[in-house]
């Protein structure tokens, strides 16, 4: 026993039990101080030895291997200022009633367009972010760079933005759980979609029905005629799952043969009046294409396997002419043909005949921005259109926009595309907002309170564009 | 009056902790009328439970402070809240009124307007007095403590712990006082509770025999003495001034009650020696000082009395400021420990000690460690933020500053390239 167990070992059953002197009590020195009492002698050891423990601390060896760090990120650090907002934005310092998030969001997208990077030290706010902010997750993925996903390896919650080293991909898809391969199936069909895609061959046979479903959900990300193959199987699937998953997805490939057979179908119901006729009970190769199953809302069984249709048709198989003699089941089906294909002559031409928000928000920010001006009612069916619309809003058609609300007093459009107005109207509209605040009188303070929430984002929103050349 | 006011130094008048709390408390406009001040003076009108407010006058050469109120206390709470909110300088106090008739001082009451050396020598032996019978107290509560043993102590409920640190503050030693209440917080908080708590009331102990042989100590064991007992020193009692290139190379601030404080530490270049400089500012205010990290201040500062790391002052008004390039004096852990081990032997009470380590990798589990090339591994303290550490190195080794306390590491700042990032 060393004497400084020995010591505590009398401390803590107390003199009142245990006698103890400083003679002989093997603390270096206590023969050179005086004690009147066992109490004393106690008090006065403990700071002996207590100094010569202190002193005298030597740290424990770690005999770990430490991790690969980080590799070098080559994009500059952001401008102070820049690091400055994205800090009081993530530590919620800056508040928008439409949501915080948007303005950090238009950090991240401002900052990836630049190539410059957020400070080190904010990174794990970030993720922080993004683990809450699950629909922010890819691009704050493109943001932290390097050292970003080094660090989310350190950290199963972040585990989202980690990135697998490449000869580590298979191994981990062979071993994952099924939200483990999801995520490296996702990460990898961002950069390799072929190699994804071989994972998911590779295994496929073995895989229950709900697995096969959600690896095709994931091919979705990196789509190509290159997937055609695999998605043609599955249509032969045993599980309507995995069916319903992969007709899904051969409507975004026009170049398909699914596609193609539906052309035929689709021709064969065309009337030389240019008008369709309803398809009647499908057959056995229609029901394995996937029409059939769906109704859609408010139409008819008929109805809605035309719908269906044309939604999988190409849409090169007819005229954008014909779209102003169509009824309204055709339009339907064409307009969801255009919002699948990605085809904005189709998407221009629908939204002229008749905007709605799937289109309108389908469509390049500059030419639903064109449309939008032309409209003529500032009704809440505008105000719909707008909250639909995608950005950035270019200078001239944000600035009359807003002057256009105010003369109308279109408080109602404002409440409706508050978050849109505070994306994406372009900082040049930030004196007509400022303006029409000015203007409102007392009793309006439901609009003010939103006017003063889109000037605050476009303030920061104009700063963050300045800091970003 | 040459030196200038500040809130520490307003509070360093406080006799005791007790009454600063309560001029904090008081230290807000609302309640006070016909604030005003002049060069020598400062007075204000303070509602308080009477019927009519208090009329508080302090005469800022002395200082003496004169106040209606029935309190024994001197000052009383009422002069110190005055001063602090003539300190905070937000206008609340009206600067170059002529003062009422009330507030001129005439016939100051209490306090002789002239300094007294007896008087002066009277006040200090009546609190000398009262700190050697509070530790005498203190010495016997330590005595029971030993006899029942400390199994039995940590069974004790807080309010054992409580009314020990209150007799403390009321002989005028609030040092002790706040390492009491700081051993009963841990009691329950450490796996090591009992050797922590041994090696305290030794430390204690130590403090009670060095106050009985104070005349036999030399100049820097009284000040360490006094820092260890809560004894501060008044600002014209600082002792020895010495010129260098300063490099701040951390900066730790903490909030309690009401009190906002930050210790800058500096590191000097010629001299090589660390000194901490200690802000005061009361809760809600920014601070006056703020030193920048990572900066070099070339200038002079002035030494309180002590072993090393001494606190000091920064001396003169013009000091010229450059940028650092990070950590000058970083080493391994070995090294930085042998550095704590000659400081300690200087001053057996030193709690916080600085560290400034070279090549330390930073490794994240439980509890966090940072590990120089040599694989010897400090423990970073519970709250320390571990992923922030771990982002700004990206896993390379770094150089870190921080405080020792306790044998957990705080991290103060880390060495980013050639520029130093706060924690």
């Amino acid at each position: 026993m060393t004497a400084w167990e020995d010591l505590l070992g009398t401390a803590l059953v107390g003199t009142g039990r245990r006698p103890f002197t400083l003679a002989g009590c093997g603390v270096a020195g206590a023969d050179r101080v005086t004690a009147g009492s066992p109490e004393a002698a106690v008090l006065a050891a403990a700071a002996l030895a207590a100094g010569y423990r202190r002193a005298g601390w030597t740290p424990p060896t770690w005999r770990g291997t430490p991790r690969q760090p980080a590799d070098r990120d080559e994009r500059p650090e952001c401008s102070p200022v820049a690091a400055q907002i994205l800090e009081l934005l993530l530590g919620r310092s800056i508040r928008l009633e439409a949501g915080t998030d948007l303005l950090t969001t238009g950090w991240l997208t401002a900052a990836r367009a630049s190539g410059r990077r957020p400070p080190y030290r904010l990174l794990p706010e970030l993720l922080r972010f993004g683990t809450t902010a699950t629909g922010a997750r890819r691009l704050v993925k493109q943001v932290i760079g390097p050292r970003g996903t080094w660090l989310a390896g350190h950290q199963p919650a972040w585990s989202w933005a980690a990135t697998v080293p490449r000869a580590e991909v298979a191994g981990r898809f062979a071993t994952g759980t099924r939200a483990e391969r999801l995520a490296l199936l996702s990460d990898l069909r961002e950069t390799e979609p072929d190699r994804a895609r071989e994972l998911v061959e590779d295994t496929w046979a073995a895989e229950p029905a709900a697995t096969r479903a959600a690896f095709l959900d994931v091919l979705r990300t990196g789509l190509s005629d290159a997937d055609e193959p695999l998605l043609e199987r599955a249509l032969d699937d045993r599980a309507g799952t995995v069916r319903a998953a992969a007709a899904a997805l051969l409507e975004h490939l026009p170049g398909s043969a699914r596609a193609h057979r539906m052309a035929g179908r689709a021709r064969r119901l065309h009337t030389a009046a240019g008008t369709f006729e309803l398809p009647g009970e499908p057959d056995e190769a229609a029901r394995r294409d996937g029409i059939g199953g769906h109704r859609e809302p408010g139409r008819g069984r008929a109805a809605s396997r035309l719908i269906q249709i044309l939604a999988a048709t190409p849409l090169s198989t007819w005229d954008t002419s014909e779209i102003s003699h169509a009824d309204a089941d055709v339009v339907l089906g064409w307009t969801k043909a255009a919002v699948r294909q990605g085809d904005q002559e189709w998407l221009t031409a629908l939204a002229r005949h008749e905007p709605t928000p799937d289109l309108i928000a389908a469509l390049t920010p500059d030419i639903a921005t064109d449309l939008l001006s032309g409209a003529r009612k500032l009704d809440t069916r505008f105000g719909a259109l707008l909250a639909a619309a995608p950005g950035p809003w270019p200078a001239r058609f944000s600035t009359e926009l807003v002057g256009r609300l105010r003369d109308a007093k279109a408080e109602a459009v404002l409440r409706l595309a508050a978050r849109a107005l505070a994306e994406h109207l372009h900082p040049a509209a930030l004196a007509a907002v400022e303006n029409w605040l000015l203007a409102l009188g007392t009793g309006s303070a439901p609009a003010a309170r939103t006017l003063r929430g889109i000037a605050h984002a476009l303030t920061i929103r104009a700063t963050i564009l300045q800091e970003f050349p | 009056m040459g030196s200038r006011w500040t809130v520490a130094r307003v509070l360093a008048l406080a006799p005791d902790a007790g009454s600063a709390k309560a001029a904090r408390a008081l230290a807000n406009p609302r309640t006070w009328s016909d604030l005003g001040s002049t060069s020598s003076l400062v007075w204000g009108k303070c509602q308080g439970s009477a019927r009519s407010p208090y009329q508080v006058t302090v005469d800022l050469t002395e200082p003496s402070f004169r106040c209606t109120c029935p309190s024994r206390k001197f000052p009383c709470k009422h002069g110190l809240a005055l001063l602090l909110m003539w300190v905070a300088g937000d206008g609340s106090v009206t600067a170059g009124a002529a003062p009422a008739e009330w507030a001129t001082p005439a016939a100051p009451r209490t306090e002789p307007a002239r300094p007294d050396p007896e008087a002066q020598a009277r006040r200090l032996a009546e609190r000398e007095s009262l700190m050697s019978a509070g530790l005498g107290d203190f010495e016997l509560w330590l005595h029971d403590l030993v006899r029942q043993g400390l199994a039995t102590a940590r069974r004790q409920p807080a309010g054992f712990w409580d009314t020990a640190a209150a007799r403390l503050v009321d002989a005028q030693l609030p040092g002790l006082a706040d390492r009491v209440r700081a051993v009963a917080a841990d009691l329950h908080a450490r796996a090591d509770w009992a050797p922590h708590l041994l090696g305290e009331l030794g430390g204690w102990y130590l403090a009670i025999r060095a106050w009985r042989r104070r005349a036999e100590l030399d100049e820097a064991a009284v000040g360490d003495l006094r820092a260890v007992l809560g004894w501060p020193r008044r600002r014209d009692e600082i002792g020895d001034r010495v010129a260098d290139r300063w490099w701040v190379v951390g900066l730790s601030q903490e909030e309690d009650d009401r009190l906002l404080s930050q210790r800058t530490w500096l590191h000097g270049e010629r001299t090589g020696e660390t000194v901490v400089l200690l802000d005061f500012a009361a809760a809600g205010q920014a601070l006056k000082v703020a030193h920048v990290l990572g900066s070099v201040v070339d200038g002079e500062v002035a030494r309180y009395p002590g072993a090393g790391p001494r606190r000091a002052l920064l001396t003169g008004d013009e000091h010229q400021v450059m940028a650092g390039s990070g950590l000058p004096h970083a080493t391994g852990v070995p090294d930085a420990l042998a550095q704590a081990a000659r400081w300690l032997a200087g001053n057996p009470w030193l709690r916080r000690i600085p560290l400034a380590l070279a090549g330390m990798t930073v490794v994240p589990g439980e509890p966090p460690l940072l590990v120089d090339s040599g694989g010897a591994a400090l423990t970073l303290a519970p709250g320390t933020d571990v992923w922030q550490l771990l982002a700004l190195s990206g896993g390379h080794p770094v150089a870190v500053f921080g405080e020792w306390i306790d044998e957990r590491l705080h991290p103060l700042s880390v060495q980013v390239g050639d520029r130093l990032v706060a924690l």
